[in-house]
């Protein structure tokens, strides 16, 4: 390739944009807050909320279009909320937000169930009581007495979280490193057997770690693009050019050895650029959930791996780095929702256990090929385990949001 | 605010019923004057577009805000007149948690009642960036159409995954097999069926899509089919055609006596959950259109049994003319052949026995052997599901028609009452 290559800070920039999404949104919500109404405008008036088991308990009735609450204050200390849906047809959500952070919420509060209760520990200051739908979203809490003198506990979980993710990410990249070095030796060699296996070595550690990847817009098309992703007249390098001659050529050419130097030198700027990154609990959020969007767009397909048919390797790598994310942004989540944290444990659980079934020590890859035999007698299954878990883990990107 | 009926009976079985012989003209003019229809809270228009404020006339709504009640003793989407576009679909449930289930039925329940208002459930564009929509949003705007949303649960929801064993009805049992059957799995069963209907087809889509979502944790998309024009005649409509050109629903069920005696479950039911409930048959019936069209009109006349043009029967001159399967033609033969469609269907030929048709026309496209891939999505409501059994092993085994049509997908599903009210949500008394 001869093109130039921007410089690191511009791709930086580009990183930023692409991964968070969030700069024309932070203008929207800027602009909303004023939507709030005023505090005690559907709250009862005078007295003090109860307390019991040690938590101030706060009602919240949903009903026809409204959200009322039957204190709307409370002292500093944790408070719990219980929200009661008699007959609101299109209402069944509750969160309790600062400065439009979620920190505590309940889900699927419909008519004819039990109601729902959460608590959440509060500092003194000013809230909102969110109910999406409702004809007033907000209405504001307040709470009296000290205001929380740090971060809170969510948010120190939050940090931890992803600074370990940054640390996986590093060490994917290191091992991915390796990794291609090992390809790159087989195929230098001309040693197509073991090319092949050292491929599918490598490639579940770039598979992890997508998201990251692909937010260096100008390198990731470089390493793994697809033969129709690339445009007319441009060069095709990366993995697959290297997996269309080990896997359907089946034979080591010049530009087999070029590509793979190319492939080792790209891979070093990719851990050159993943180096001390930092991330933000909702970037971790969608990236894990977009390794599943990669799963159900081009892996359950049979398009990433054209040639040599380990797209269960990649899709199973795919889960892995989602799972891994999700993982990290746990124990806050938990905090939030612990609901939703338990339905999306659960869904891992079967697509894991899902995956299971097509273990093959003896595949390349560890994994069954997915032949078009495969896909056509698996292919929906695997689709409806994919979707079943990637509907909660879409939601938690609003969850952790820190702006 | 107007009121119309939307034809549906009243849980005894009265008349509430729009006065008989409305042309859908005259329907949707919204002129009724009656005691009778003007106590009947079918049809509300909600005004959401302001079309009934625009000078059109006082009364007249616009298909759009016209908006069919969701609560009340039987399910919309029954006896309502057929809408003209529909959206079957049939769902596997994939949990094994009954809470989980109680859940999602409890959300599509109150859904349901949003969107049949014309409402979404939750927003199509939330405030915060990282939130997803809770709406789709495709439906965004257009108003109610005339939707309704029918649920139905299959006799594999009794199979003891979720406690409902007990809760069986003795009707609810598997279709038998029947002669020239060609079933294939990817159109057949499934736990759970919901039967969308509305005046526009995204909006009927919308609604389906967005139970699919809100079930993508506890259920799964089995089989679908999208009917983009009705093939059956309801309560004051006029009759509409089927892909074979022929009118369809020329004698479908529509006194409340009918519906009674062979629609809704009555209070005998060995589940009193049922009453005022009915059963629904889905068959997916693929027509071998090439060679249809190729046939002489003759022939054609003789399969069904009526005419082309007007739908007489062959005994008769005029659509509505009483077949009379007695009268002979010069060389002894029945004018309407024995094994013609309306000979073998009729009431008068199956001890009284009859079926609402609710179908709708599909095409799928062009099948795997290059020939268009349409026909009727038969959807039939009746008391027992026995009723279709009864005439589909004499079709199956001797209907002319069979030369042309193949049933490729079937279901049978207990449709429960009507909601009462918010807080009431589908199989709620299953739960107990």
């Amino acid at each position: 390739m001869t093109s130039s290559r921007n410089s690191p800070a511009t791709r930086r920039a580009a990183r930023l944009a692409l991964l968070t999404g969030l700069v024309a949104g932070s203008m929207l919500l800027a602009g909303c807050s004023a939507g709030s109404t005023t505090a005690g405008s559907t709250a009862s008036a005078g007295g003090t909320a109860p307390v019991a088991n040690g938590a101030t308990q706060i009602k919240v009735t949903l009903s026809g279009s409204s959200c009322a609450m039957d204190y709307a204050t409370a002292p500093a200390g944790p408070v719990t909320f219980t929200v009661t849906n008699t007959d609101a047809a299109g209402l069944s959500e509750v969160e309790l937000m600062s400065d439009k952070r979620i920190l505590g919420e309940r889900e699927n509060i419909v008519a004819g169930l039990q109601p729902a209760t959460f608590t959440v520990t509060l500092g003194g200051g000013t809230y909102q009581l969110n109910c999406p739908g409702a004809s007033a979203e907000n209405t504001d809490f307040v709470v009296t007495g000290a205001a929380a003198s740090t971060a809170s506990d969510v948010q120190t979980l939050l940090t931890t979280g992803t600074t370990g993710y940054g640390a996986y990410v590093e060490d994917q990249s290191a091992a991915l490193v390796t990794a291609v070095a090992a390809l790159d030796a087989a195929i230098q060699s001309g040693d197509v057997a073991a090319a092949q296996k050292a491929y599918a070595v490598a490639r579940p550690f770039y598979e992890r770690i997508e998201p990251v990847a692909e937010s260096f817009a100008d390198l990731d098309p470089e390493v793994d693009a697809r033969v129709a992703d690339v445009d007319p007249g441009t060069e095709w390098t990366g993995f697959h050019p290297i997996e269309k001659d080990l896997f359907e050529t089946g034979a080591i050419s010049a530009s087999t050895k070029t590509l793979s130097t190319k492939l080792v030198a790209d891979i070093a700027q990719l851990q050159t650029l993943t180096k001390g990154l930092t991330y933000k609990p909702e970037e971790l959020a969608n990236g894990a959930s977009g390794l599943l969007e990669e799963v159900q767009s081009s892996k359950i397909t049979g398009e990433e791996e054209a040639y040599s048919h380990i797209d269960l390797v990649d899709f199973a790598a795919n889960v892995e780095g989602s799972e891994q994310a999700f993982e990290y942004l746990k124990p806050a989540l938990s905090t939030i929702d612990a609901n939703l944290t338990a339905s999306i444990s659960t869904q891992f659980d079967s697509v894991n256990a899902l995956l299971a079934t097509y273990k093959d020590a003896s595949a390349l890859g560890g994994y069954d090929l997915y032949t078009e035999a495969l896909k056509a007698s698996d292919a929906t299954k695997l689709t409806q385990a994919i979707q079943a878990l990637q509907q909660p883990l879409s939601q938690i990107s609003e969850k952790v949001a820190t702006a | 605010m107007t009121q119309r009926s939307s034809g549906e009976t009243s849980d005894d079985g009265s008349s509430e019923e729009a006065p008989r012989g409305f042309s859908r003209r005259a329907f949707f003019a919204g002129a009724v004057s009656s005691a009778a229809a003007g106590a009947a809270a079918g049809v509300v228009a909600t005004g959401l577009s302001g079309a009934a404020a625009s000078g059109t006339g006082p009364a007249a709504v616009a298909a759009a805000d016209e908006v069919y009640p969701f609560y009340g003793a039987h399910q919309a989407g029954i006896a309502t007149p057929p809408q003209d576009h529909l959206v079957f679909m049939v769902f596997d449930v994939t949990t094994t948690s009954a809470s989980e289930l109680q859940v999602m039925l409890a959300k599509w329940s109150a859904a349901i009642a949003q969107y049949t208002q014309g409402l979404a459930v939750g927003s199509v564009e939330p405030d915060r960036a990282q939130a997803v929509p809770g709406d789709t949003g495709e439906a965004a705007g257009m108003g109610a159409n005339q939707l309704t949303v029918t649920v139905g649960f299959a006799p594999s929801m009794f199979d003891g995954r979720f406690g409902w064993a007990k809760y069986k009805p003795a009707a609810l049992k598997d279709l038998p097999a029947f002669a020239s059957d060609a079933l294939t799995p990817a159109f057949t069963g499934g736990d759970i069926c919901v039967q969308a209907c509305a005046s526009d087809p995204q909006v009927a889509y919308h609604a389906i899509r967005n139970l699919a979502r809100m079930a993508r944790t506890t259920a799964t998309t089995r089989w679908t089919v999208q009917g983009f024009g009705r093939a059956s005649r309801g309560t004051g409509q006029t009759t509409p055609r089927n892909l074979m050109g022929f009118k369809d629903g020329t004698r479908n069920i529509s006194s409340d006596d009918d519906f009674a005696q062979q629609v809704w479950v009555g209070a005998d039911s060995d589940q009193s959950w049922m009453t005022g409930g009915s059963y629904l048959v889905a068959r997916k019936i693929h027509m071998l259109i090439e060679t249809w069209d190729s046939d002489g009109i003759g022939d054609q006349h003789a399969v069904f049994g009526r005419t082309k043009a007007e739908g007489a029967p062959l005994s008769g001159t005029g659509e509505f003319d009483t077949p009379d399967f007695a009268v002979k033609a010069a060389d002894g033969t029945p004018v309407i052949p024995v094994n013609a469609h309306v000979a073998l269907a009729a009431h008068e030929n199956n001890n009284g026995t009859k079926i609402l048709r609710r179908g709708y026309n599909f095409t799928d496209g062009i099948d795997s052997v290059g020939r268009l891939d349409a026909g009727l999505m038969f959807i039939s409501y009746q008391k027992d599901p026995a009723q279709f059994s009864q005439l589909q092993s004499k079709l199956g085994a001797n209907d002319r028609l069979n030369e042309y049509i193949r049933h490729v997908g079937s279901g049978v599903f207990a449709v429960p009452p009507g909601l009462s009210a918010a807080g009431d949500y589908f199989g709620k008394a299953l739960f107990a």
